[in-house]
């Protein structure tokens, strides 16, 4: 896996140019190609009682992300990356799916979409959608959060949580991928309470023993790509503790793979991935289960 | 027979407004809308002149030039830049290309930045088509 071709969704509100430059680290890892979308909302140019289709203000809304990504564009060019740009008319969603997939894109990085909170209530976030319906990596990009302190390079100090699912093999082939622009990677790993609850003395301190021989063996892999790697073994509610866990080691990025669940069981039951995307102030990377 | 002009354009708009001005001008103009689909259309249809815009989906203007001139079959086909990314820029993205080991360029024919009056766009195809 590996991430060569970035979609870069930018709404003009939370992702400006300064935060794709710090995401230029990834062209340690190969990144050389970076493709812009802009999604200008139906609502605002649409039909009017009296006045019709707002023709004038689709050409005024398309001409100011035009002059603002080729702004951005003339600055990748001159360092030798290759840039594409799309303005479209419509939903966010769709556009970022079909973007993605036309552009075969690598990674998508995008901020929190906004939606209603009727519809939100009803049909869930959009992050929660478009992670249902992308196989892609996405990488939910809370630049402007007050408290976010990744600084400059969100890719350096990465919290990586696994839950021994199949996408942790998915996971850990990204982030091995991602070598060249991480300088230190903790390993996570969160054991409920519950399931320890269940546990004798004995049988809690094997469960505990096998979890961390298998984060030893994560370290493993990445301290062979010398890449400072360290396992710590968490227990409780398991977005807490990756929240916790990201905070006591000053993560600068939080990573995660996602579990294939059907979409009722998801909406009612809850994914941790999506939750994390939705609420962490720091920026979350999620790959997607394969199939999605 | 008339000469034919390739003009690799996203928007639609201004696809519009270039073909009106080569008919208008006696070319008959070929459309593409990305430079892959640009190169698939050089290949085929061997134009006369290429017209090319620089920020496009899926291949820029950028890469699709430094394809055609390293291209010994394609070199000599002349190119038009017409774009809102500034000729400067241009310039240094393709010394860049070669910084990171391709071969060097020529500079395009001609280069016009948007949005172009039709006048000045018959005039330079005029000079260069003859």
């Amino acid at each position: 896996m590996k991430i060569n071709k970035m979609l870069f969704v930018s709404e003009f509100e939370e992702l400006w140019f300064d935060a794709l430059q710090s995401l230029m680290g990834l062209r340690k890892c190969g990144l050389n190609h970076v493709v812009f979308l802009h999604v200008i909302k139906r609502e605002k140019v649409a039909m009017r009682r009296g006045t019709g289709f707002l023709k004038q203000e689709e050409v005024k809304l398309k001409e100011i992300a035009d002059i603002r990504f080729i702004d951005w564009a003339e600055t990748l060019f001159e360092e030798g990356m290759e840039v594409g740009a799309h303005i479209a008319i419509g939903n966010v969603l769709p556009k970022i799916i079909s973007v993605s997939e036309i552009e075969n894109v690598d990674l998508i990085v995008t901020a929190k979409i906004e939606r209603g909170k009727f519809e939100e209530l009803y049909a869930g976030s959009e992050i929660s959608e478009l992670l249902r319906r992308t196989s892609k990596p996405v990488l939910v990009y809370n630049y402007l959060s007050q408290s976010n302190k990744a600084g400059d390079d969100p890719f350096e100090r990465l919290l990586l949580a696994l839950d021994w699912s199949v996408s942790s093999e998915r996971v850990l082939d990204l982030v091995l991928a991602l070598s060249g622009a991480t300088k230190r990677v903790e390993i996570v790993h969160v054991l409920s309470e519950k399931e320890i609850g269940k546990l004798s003395k004995m049988e809690a301190h094997k469960l505990e023993r096998e979890n961390k021989k298998r984060l030893d063996d994560v370290c493993d892999i990445f301290i062979k790509e010398r890449i400072d790697a360290r396992p710590h073994l968490y227990i409780g509610p398991t977005e807490e503790q990756i929240k916790k866990a990201a905070t006591e080691h000053k993560s600068s990025m939080i990573v995660l793979g996602t579990r294939k669940k059907s979409i009722w069981k998801e909406k009612w039951a809850g994914s941790i991935a999506h939750s994390l995307a939705e609420n962490s102030e720091l920026p979350v990377l999620i790959i997607p289960a394969e199939g999605s | 027979m008339a000469k034919r002009v390739l003009n690799v354009e996203d928007d639609p708009d201004i696809r519009t407004f270039v073909s009106t001005v080569l008919e208008e001008n006696g070319y008959t103009p070929i459309m593409a809308k990305d430079g892959e689909e640009g190169i698939k259309k050089v290949r085929e249809e061997k134009p006369d002149l290429i017209i090319l815009d620089i920020l496009m989906p899926k291949q820029s203007g950028i890469k699709m030039y430094h394809d055609l001139k390293t291209d010994d079959s394609l070199k000599n086909i002349p190119v038009v830049m017409l774009s809102g990314v500034s000729r400067r820029t241009f310039l240094r993205s393709q010394a860049a290309l070669t910084e990171f080991g391709d071969e060097t360029v020529p500079e395009p024919q001609a280069y016009l930045e948007k949005p172009v009056e039709p006048e000045d766009l018959a005039e330079t195809l005029k000079k260069i088509l003859g």
